[in-house]
């Protein structure tokens, strides 16, 4: 493998982090502060994609790419909103089991009615405009859509640490994380800051599943697919943190991404990220910049 | 919600649906038959069929109920070990042309061996941790099965298996597969009723309390992922044999979803719930996934999520909701747990002989009064807060030690690391000769150290008299026994132990039920069931009255003195503490003191200090 291989590899690898750090960062800010894993996360991912997909075909190439990403965090931030009030709210204090139950139930329903109102096809979208194409470098060619997808993780990331960093809501937010029960006796609208904290991971998840899109077919098995990578990246990374989703997500893009390109390797690409999720799990339970559960 | 009766159920209830559907599985073929006669649009085999992957679908969901209902855990793991169960039969079939039954017998020792070493790694995190491990498992397992072109036939699975020419017949399968199922649901149920059931009913209603009572937690967890694994195994195996075939999407994690559904369906409180909920879950297959595939996925989660958030215990827990309705109803007078502080602890007999089998007190050591506890140089700091420093204790056996101080003295603490719970900085803790500094709990409470929690931890859904008879069962070792009646053991010895407390007539309630005065008496009633050389108690009277406490004591002060039992308790109440104590050692901010008898602690002029100084703050706090 020569240099410019490697490069191409592992841009490829870096295009994958990017949109899987955008559904990761979602699922484990939602653990970080609300303790419950979102199974639905992957769900609200494909709603996303698939909002996209039919709005960019309604409005076409010029600004159906970003009507359909305004149309999709709206939807997306809705349903977030409901799930929360409905579904989570009555099992913040339950066993981990009911959590995980609960929000099963939910990617079991929404998969039922994407496929009702998307049918059952796979479906495709353009890319934008400014991002179609491809560049030469060092004797191989990169559509630019993989470039536009990790400057937009990038910005996101970004964005996030601001938001939780320099803002109020970020403090709240931290303050959950840290310590549930002062921040309860602290004065705070809990349930509002809850509600808001998985609206916002709703939307990462939308982000995720709109930037998504245009590199791969969107279809009606994409919630799970995505759902047990986002896992093995907030395993690795340690759930409930940020950077660890983005040092996760680029591990498991990688090893995915190179493991593609061997013979010997290849039929298991898949396997070996499952392999260093275990492989973490065992040495280092709650993850490589997680803190251990009391 | 996942948890066992609420309420007694009544046994009859229970009889009855177990006898219907036993009858109703013995009758399948001849009722298909008459339903076909009667009906010519119906097809009888197909009912046979049905009736057969339904048995299947029984046996699987039933031992993911192992786990999820009896044990508290979700594997995401458990649909790879029925497809290597399946597969087990398929390549043994097409790759070294052994019969299909062969296959069959050794499949539950494939999956058990799969179960075994993934378990190993899976039990190294915990409940969430665990269930992701469990989920990487299933994935990694799936994509061997689905990658692995020249050994598993990849994607395209295994087909064309050879059944004998007996088994044939589709009511001649059926009876087989049905025998097959009964049997491994005939182990099953012996299992979940024996003194194994009971320690996984104690780990589901709280691991820290199974650990205090000498149960190894990750083992018995260990234990019932790989036996659930092993049937999980028979299961494939008997989807291989009657549909002749394997293929990796059996494997892949979404395909836990239907044992999950299946046994909220039917109920996770109980044995039987999940095979009923298979045979209704296999009929709304077939009426609705054909026409309606997408709207039997909303079904489905809409079942899992009412189940989840408006009817906990699943529908086999209807019974229970009608029984109270009914007793509603009827104004019939209900067992109520009594509010008011006091009014057990004064039915309480404490004169009571109490037959507690204490396991290892020995007269004589008691009566010479050897150190049997004994503590050097132990620490323990939280970042930069050293809560217990440099601590020397000795504690003689057949004593009545007191430790006080302050809040934030270092006291609960010093308990947490005598039992295990923490891990010290560094001394050491020496019990009976032994080394015990910085072993596990269970192997702390096993070696008789006894304890009473400063937060009350008990078995909130079992019944009282259960909590006390599975903690005497687990502390004697018993609990490995995988077969006999775990609720007729120790019936006698728990009975008059809760006679004694004045819990007798809440016996059969679950504990949670009770008041708070009453459940502290539990967790007194637990601590001294054990029978261990030495219990712990952690302020045993917190939040009871002042005629509980007295009560209480009285009790602890006797069953100690009878059994030649050694007590080292820590305590706010300086009655209690002057009223029981022999020796009282006083600690503050994580150091001893002074100790002595407890007139020389009331004399002692730091103590008074250290008290004043207390009192002052408060004041001016």
């Amino acid at each position: 493998m020569n240099p410019a291989q490697v490069l191409l590899f592992a841009v490829g690898g870096l295009s994958n982090a990017a949109y899987l750090f955008i559904v990761a960062a979602g699922l484990s800010l939602v653990f970080g502060a609300l303790r419950v894993i979102n199974m639905a996360h992957g769900s609200l991912y494909m709603i996303a994609a698939f909002v996209t997909v039919v709005v960019a075909e309604k409005l076409g190439l010029a600004f159906g790419f970003w009507s359909g990403l305004l149309a999709a965090l709206i939807i997306t931030g809705v349903i977030g909103a409901i799930i929360e009030i409905v579904v989570l709210r009555r099992v913040y204090r339950a066993e981990h089991l009911v959590q995980l139950l609960g929000t099963y139930a939910l990617t079991l329903i929404i998969a039922g009615l994407v496929r009702i109102i998307f049918g059952p096809n796979y479906r495709t979208v353009k890319s934008p405009a400014l991002f179609t194409g491809s560049v030469s470098l060092a004797g191989f060619s990169y559509s630019v859509y993989s470039f536009f997808m990790i400057g937009a993780a990038i910005v996101i990331a970004a964005g996030v640490y601001v938001m939780l960093y320099r803002t109020a809501l970020g403090r709240n937010i931290r303050a959950a994380v840290s310590d549930p029960e002062l921040l309860s006796a602290s004065g705070i609208d809990v349930a509002r800051l809850f509600t808001t904290v998985f609206v916002i991971g709703a939307c990462l998840a939308a982000l995720g599943g709109v930037i998504v899109a245009p590199s791969q077919a969107v279809g009606s098995s994409m919630d799970t697919d995505v759902l047990v990578l986002a896992f093995a990246i907030s395993v690795i990374g340690g759930l409930g943190s940020i950077v660890g989703s983005l040092v996760g997500s680029v591990i498991v893009g990688e090893v995915y991404s190179f493991g593609l390109q061997y013979a010997v390797t290849n039929q298991f690409a898949l396997a070996f990220v499952f392999i260093i999720m275990a492989a973490v799990l065992i040495i280092r339970p709650w993850g490589l910049f997680g803190t251990p559960e009391q | 919600m996942i948890s066992r009766l609420h309420l007694p159920r009544s046994a009859r209830f229970r009889w009855t649906v177990a006898v219907i559907f036993v009858g109703f599985a013995l009758l399948v073929p001849p009722l298909a038959g008459l339903h076909a006669a009667i009906n010519p649009d119906v097809s009888g085999k197909f009912e046979i069929f049905l009736a057969t992957q339904a048995m299947v679908l029984a046996l699987w969901a039933v031992s993911y109920n192992l786990m999820l209902g009896y044990a508290g855990m979700v594997s995401f793991a458990h649909a790879a070990y029925y497809g290597v169960g399946a597969y087990t039969v398929g390549l043994l079939f097409q790759r070294f042309h052994l019969p299909v039954l062969a296959g069959l017998a050794l499949a539950p020792l494939l999956a058990a061996v799969f179960g075994l070493v993934t378990g190993l790694a899976a039990l190294r995190a915990v409940r969430l941790y665990f269930s992701l491990l469990t989920l990487a498992i299933s994935q990694v397992l799936f994509s061997i099965a689905f990658n692995w072109y020249g050994f598993t036939g990849g994607d395209n699975g295994i087909h064309g298996l050879e059944v004998p020419d007996q088994l044939t017949d589709f009511t001649v399968l059926y009876y087989f597969v049905a025998a097959v199922v009964g049997l491994c649901l005939a182990l099953m149920l012996m299992l979940t009723r024996s003194p194994f059931g009971a320690a996984l009913a104690a780990i589901r209603e709280n691991r820290e309390r199974a650990r205090a009572i000498g149960i190894n937690v990750k083992s018995y967890e260990l234990a019932v992922f790989t036996i659930a694994a092993t049937f999980a195994g028979v299961a494939g195996g008997l989807y291989a044999v009657f549909q002749q075939q394997a293929f990796p999407e059996q494997l892949y994690w979404t395909q836990n979803a239907q044992p999950v559904v299946v046994a909220l369906l039917g109920g996770t409180g109980t044995f039987l719930g999940p095979a009923i909920g298979a045979f209704v879950y296999t009929l709304l297959d077939n009426l609705l996934s054909k026409n309606f595939p997408y709207q039997f996925d909303i079904l489905l989660g809409a079942i899992v999520l009412g189940v989840v958030l408006v009817v906990p215990g699943g529908f086999s827990a209807l019974p229970d909701l009608f029984a109270t309705l009914r007793a509603r109803f009827h104004h019939e007078p209900e067992l109520k747990p009594v509010e008011s502080a006091g009014e057990s602890m004064e039915r309480a007999d404490v004169g009571k002989v109490v037959r507690i089998e204490a396991v290892q007190a020995d007269p004589a050591v008691v009566e010479r009064g050897e150190p049997l506890l004994t503590v050097q140089g132990l620490s323990r700091a939280f970042g930069g807060l050293r809560a217990v420093q440099d601590v020397d204790l000795v504690v003689h056996a057949g004593d009545r030690h007191a430790i006080i101080g302050p809040n934030g003295a270092g006291k609960s603490t010093l308990f947490n690391l005598i039992t295990g719970r923490l891990k010290p900085d560094a001394g050491r803790v020496i019990f009976a000769g032994q080394d015990i500094k910085g072993r596990p709990p269970h192997t702390i409470a096993r070696a008789g150290i006894g304890r009473a929690f400063q937060i009350t931890m008990i078995f909130p859904k079992l019944t009282v008299l259960q909590n006390l008879q599975y903690a005497m069962l687990a502390h004697r070792g018993r609990t490995v026994r995988p077969f006999g009646r775990a609720d007729r053991m120790f019936r006698e010895e728990a009975m008059e132990l809760l006679e004694a407390v004045g819990l007798d007539q809440y016996a059969e309630l679950p504990a949670g039920q009770l008041s708070h005065g009453d459940q502290r008496a539990i967790e007194i009633a637990i601590s001294l069931a054990l029978g261990s050389r030495l219990v712990l108690l952690d302020e045993p009277t917190a939040g009871m009255s002042p005629f509980e406490t007295e009560k209480a004591m009285e009790l602890v002060r006797r069953v100690a003195q009878e059994k030649h039992l050694t007590l080292l308790f820590c305590e706010h109440d300086m009655e209690v503490v002057f009223g029981t104590a022999r020796t009282v050692t006083v600690m503050h901010q994580g150091r001893v003191l002074t100790e002595g008898t407890p007139d020389e602690v009331r004399a002692n002029a730091d103590v008074q200090k250290v008290y004043l100084g207390e009192l002052e703050a408060e004041a001016v706090g």
